[in-house]
């Protein structure tokens, strides 16, 4: 097996976070990643359509994370935004919100699952997560900024959090969620911060690296993909 | 005081590190917040067991020593570091060696400045 390659999927560029697309890019190549995906919050989107920076050997995937209190209203901006973002990401935070997400499959990942005195998950919506192929996210930024009693509380939601994703197979994302440049950390760094805050090392690795990749092929078919299942071949010797 | 036989020394291994910050940092500030935000994260009995010294610290690079068998906790506690004297910064390993002359030649010799390239 190569070198895993590294991907980070949810980083906010201005005019939602502070710095702009083309230095949030540079910097995670510096850092050793393969790909980040732009995912601005969908109330704070530029008014046009952004120019995605192109660096030779490293990819820029178009992403959005949803913010959105009304299920039905959720639904509808999926809809919307799924066919032109390789990344959707929903902004999680309450019970309703949680549930539309992960019973939707044309979702990728949740983000920001807990509220209340709750983690976010149940056995119900792990079992919709990993029956509709949702990934659950888990953000560094709050975790870095915060200290204390927040910090523990992020964490035991975390730890409960995996105990459900193990028992159910739900895949997991690791992402920065970066608001700025100064929030971005290297895949080794991430690694480390994962394994240290409950994770096993190949869960790791698998946040990081092969489930994104995973996400990019189901939301990039081959050039043959008609639909589900259905796919037109190449070459004479088929059969 | 006799100097303690090789083979009784606590293993170590350096790490080769990079600043990135808003404003320029002194190596005690750099102490003072890689201390601070490991014992923050990981606790205070974990801390001491990792061992980590600022060894030196100049133009925005240097090596940080911590215990062999300590080397992901340190990682970890220098990812939690956020802010610098109330300024955003981020320290970057650039890698980890056995000996301080491994780390200097293989990731501080040939050490450029991170430059963001912005094409137009």
């Amino acid at each position: 097996m190569g070198k895993p390659k590294f991907y980070d999927f949810c980083v906010h560029a201005a005019p939602d976070g502070d710095h702009t697309a083309p230095e949030l890019v540079s910097l995670a190549r510096h850092f050793g990643y393969d790909g980040i995906a732009l995912a601005n919050h969908s109330d704070k989107l530029p008014d046009k359509k952004p120019v995605l920076p192109s660096i030779e050997g490293f990819e820029v995937f178009r992403g959005i994370e949803l913010v959105e209190e009304n299920p039905s209203k959720l639904h509808s901006l999926i809809g919307k935004f799924r066919n032109s973002m390789d990344v959707l990401i929903v902004h999680g935070g309450s019970e309703a919100v949680n549930r539309a997400a992960l019973e939707n499959p044309r979702v990728d990942i949740l983000n920001h699952p807990a509220f209340d005195r709750s983690s976010g998950l149940n056995q119900v919506l792990a079992k919709a997560a990993a029956e509709n192929g949702v990934a659950i996210g888990i953000t560094l930024r709050p975790i870095l900024h915060s200290r204390g009693s927040r910090r523990v509380r992020l964490l035991s939601d975390l730890k409960a959090n995996l105990e459900l994703t193990r028992k159910y197979e739900v895949s997991l994302v690791l992402c920065s969620d970066a608001m700025s440049c100064f929030d971005l950390r290297s895949p080794m760094e991430t690694l480390a911060l994962a394994e240290v805050c409950g994770l096993e090392e190949d869960e790791a690795l698998d946040a990081i690296s092969i489930v994104p990749e995973r996400i990019i092929t189901k939301n990039r078919p081959g050039p043959g993909y008609v639909r589900d299942g259905i796919e037109v071949l190449e070459g004479d010797d088929l059969f | 005081m006799k100097r303690l036989l090789p083979s009784l020394r606590a293993r170590k291994r350096y790490l080769a590190f990079e600043l990135i910050s808003e404003e320029p940092a002194s190596r005690n500030d750099i102490v003072r917040e890689v201390i601070s935000s490991a014992s923050s994260l990981i606790g205070d009995v974990t801390t001491s067991d990792c061992d980590i010294k600022v060894l030196g610290f100049e133009g925005g690079i240097g090596i940080l020593q911590c215990s062999h068998t300590r080397v992901k906790e340190t990682r970890a506690s220098l990812a939690a570091l956020t802010r610098i004297n109330g300024k955003r910064a981020t320290l970057h390993v650039l890698g980890a060696s056995g000996t301080v002359k491994g780390a200097t030649e293989k990731f501080l010799q040939d050490y450029r400045p991170f430059e963001p390239e912005i094409q137009e």
